[in-house]
């Protein structure tokens, strides 16, 4: 697997070359910038951009702006200490996620991870889960047990990419339903859990003590590692 | 407008450019009516009987009007004066061949018709009293026209008297009496029309303005404030409407005004959240650094309690400065109708795997029908944030988080219990109070209502509508 370069705009050293270096040792490979004015001849080569706001001259969301509008296929992460409301909805009017300071570096890691999972699913290796192998660039789910390979329909494969996409996060039914239907949930709607029965049905060991697909009582369902 | 401009334009009123002289213009006309509009429509009149004069003689009207024929007959009878009876008749014959269309007689002395021309039948041969009497009574301003005169001008020479009868119609200016009152009639009618309309389209006019006036006040623009009216006229309505212009002005000037001391506030309050988190990101990635180092149980147990302190500090610092633009009244809350379940069940789904971490018990059972409240979507979070957060500091003992619906008249409740010590245990916390400042604040923001059922056994928050009615 190639090397996931990540570009990273942050004025502060310390926590520029402390993140710098955690993300390193977590096997990326990070193009620092102490500002945001050479910020989209630098992207070219990377596949995520992590901006802190408050940097000296332009400041993240005009460079967040930029990169977009250059690199629209690059996730963007917002990596702030300025954590008002309006400032994390200015951010995600274009950028993917918004963590704020102070944060844990496993948390940055996990973010970046996802962020990366639900941009290039094509780049990454099979995802193992319990029993299964799931090749999300193929289309293609195997049975590690018994090498068989699982047939899903169409509906049943886009939501299940769609919790493989959010690896560990609980997603309501709300969320599942509009992303995987691209209308606007009707409560009492049971098309999402009878569709979720049957995807179980294919893909349990037990279908009645589910294991890959997890529900979460009164919130939602959540596909974990 | 500026207020100069509009003092200016309040100087410039003048008594032309008024409501009143023009309300006052009108009033003089309808005072005035009768007396401009009778001469007036008397000299129309003149003008049209002179017009039709000159055509008159040749349509057949060959004889001058009622006085020329009045005046020339008298002269005629005094030219008579002291005549003999031949003479006399010569000259009537005379007369009558120069008005053919007439008829001519005369009484002498001795009450004897004389001369008759034409030869009239109904005329009595000798006239006593009676006949007298009866000829003028028949003939006073009545049709044919006729002049009787004493000859020789005077009654008391006896020298009989003479009579000349033309019939009306062909006498110039003898158009009868009843054509002239329809003139008349319908000149007045059409001036009266005139001075309803004129006074109609005045009323209607300053009504249509200060209907142009009211809709132009009550359909605001995007921001909330109408459009300004634009001047045409320097009347009282105009001066109604140049002040409206100016208090639209002063209210978008006093808008403006609180927008850049809002941007100001959350411009103040991003700086200080950014320079008071950099430090403790710098200090935490210390704390990261130093956790991989090789350490005593001590010395984890202390960087552990260092990093929660941390976690304690970010979060007093962003509830302080959320506190401080909240209640600053420089910020406006954006309520929509939203399905607030939706959002309690993700805000649960982003703090489910903190509670997983801490081992809660984690009990949510929320009802299936959307809850519709009027809310802004992103305090909303911040609410259940606070609460959720509050749980995980303050109620850690008892292990347990509980976030279900509870039906209750006119609506339902959103219940978040916790098995913890209870509020007045939390207190020993720190920062939990601007927490809950910010939830009373949002919640009340939101014309929302909370109770809080705290025990040692543990605390509940009720969050309700509120037109809702308590248990």
């Amino acid at each position: 697997m190639n090397i996931t370069t990540i570009l990273y705009i942050e004025d502060d050293h310390e926590i520029g070359s402390w993140v710098t270096k955690d993300l390193a040792e977590r096997g990326y490979e990070v193009v620092w910038l102490t500002s945001g004015e050479e910020a989209v001849d630098k992207a070219a080569g990377s596949q995520l951009a992590i901006l802190d706001v408050m940097l000296p001259g332009l400041d993240g969301f005009t460079i967040g702006q930029r990169l977009k509008k250059a690199y629209p296929s690059m996730p963007i992460l917002m990596l702030s200490a300025r954590t008002s409301i309006d400032d994390k909805l200015q951010g995600l009017q274009f950028a993917d996620d918004y963590l704020t300071k102070p944060f844990h570096p496993d948390e940055l890691a996990a973010r970046v991870e996802v962020l990366l999972r639900r941009f290039f699913a094509h780049v990454s290796e099979p995802t193992e889960l319990k029993h299964l192998l799931v090749y999300e660039n193929e289309n293609r789910i195997v049975n590690r047990l018994s090498g068989e390979e699982i047939i899903l329909t169409g509906k049943q494969f886009q939501i299940f990419s769609y919790l493989i996409r959010n690896l560990g996060q609980i997603l309501t039914k709300e969320q599942i339903y509009e992303s995987v239907w691209g209308e606007t949930y009707l409560e009492g709607d049971k098309t999402l859990m009878v569709h979720i029965r049957y995807l179980r049905e294919k893909l349990e060991q037990d279908p009645a003590s589910p294991e890959i697909i997890e529900t979460v009582r009164g919130v939602g369902y959540r596909v974990r590692k | 407008m500026k207020i100069n401009e509009l003092v200016k334009f309040r100087k410039s009123r003048k008594f032309r450019n008024s409501l009143t002289s023009r309300y006052l213009m009108i009033i003089m006309i309808a005072l005035l009516f009768l007396q401009i509009s009778l001469p007036f429509t008397a000299l129309i009149y003149f003008f049209y009987e002179n017009l039709t004069k000159s055509s008159e003689s040749v349509q057949g009207k060959p004889y001058p009007d009622a006085l020329a024929l009045e005046k020339m007959w008298h002269q005629e009878a005094k030219n008579l004066d002291g005549r003999l009876g031949e003479q006399i008749n010569e000259s009537l014959l005379r007369l009558w061949q120069t008005y053919p269309h007439s008829k001519v007689f005369w009484v002498d002395r001795n009450n004897k018709t004389q001369l008759r021309m034409p030869d009239q039948g109904d005329i009595p041969e000798v006239w006593n009293t009676a006949d007298i009497i009866s000829f003028m009574k028949k003939y006073t301003d009545a049709d044919p026209f006729t002049v009787v005169a004493f000859i020789g001008d005077q009654e008391n020479k006896g020298q009989g008297f003479m009579v000349f009868q033309l019939p009306r119609e062909l006498m110039k200016g003898s158009s009868v009496a009843g054509n002239n009152t329809a003139f008349y009639g319908i000149a007045m009618s059409v001036m009266f029309v005139l001075f309803i309309a004129i006074s109609w389209l005045f009323f209607s006019r300053i009504r249509r303005r200060l209907l142009r006036l009211e809709s132009a006040m009550t359909a605001p623009r995007d921001n909330g404030i109408p459009a300004p009216i634009e001047l045409k006229k320097r009347d009282e309505i105009g001066q109604l409407e140049a002040a409206f212009n100016h208090m639209i002005e002063q209210l978008e000037e006093s808008r403006q005004r609180e927008q850049e001391e809002e941007q100001l506030r959350k411009q103040l309050i991003a700086s200080l959240s950014h320079d008071l988190r950099t430090p403790l990101t710098v200090i935490r990635s210390h704390l990261y650094s130093l956790q991989k180092e090789q350490l005593t149980e001590q010395g984890t147990s202390s960087l552990a309690l260092m990093e929660m302190k941390i976690s304690d500090l970010a979060t007093l610092i962003d509830n302080l400065l959320s506190y401080n633009l909240l209640t600053s009244g420089r910020y406006t809350l954006s309520l929509e109708t939203r399905d607030v379940l939706r959002i309690v069940r993700e805000g649960a789904a982003a703090w489910y795997p903190v509670w997983e971490k801490e081992h809660f018990e984690v009990d949510i059972n929320l009802e299936d029908d959307p809850l519709m409240w009027s809310v802004d979507e992103q305090w909303f979070r911040r609410i259940l944030d606070n609460l959720f957060q509050n749980i995980v500091r303050h109620a850690k003992t008892g292990r347990y988080i509980g976030i279900w619906t509870e039906k209750r008249e006119g609506g339902a409740a959103i219940l978040i219990a916790d098995h913890g010590q209870g509020m007045d245990a939390a207190s020993q916390s720190k920062g939990a109070g601007i927490g809950l400042a910010i939830v009373d604040f949002l919640v009340k923001e939101m014309r929302l209502c909370w109770e809080v059922d705290s025990s040692e056994k543990g605390t509940t928050v009720i969050l309700y509508h509120e037109n809702l009615n308590k248990i």
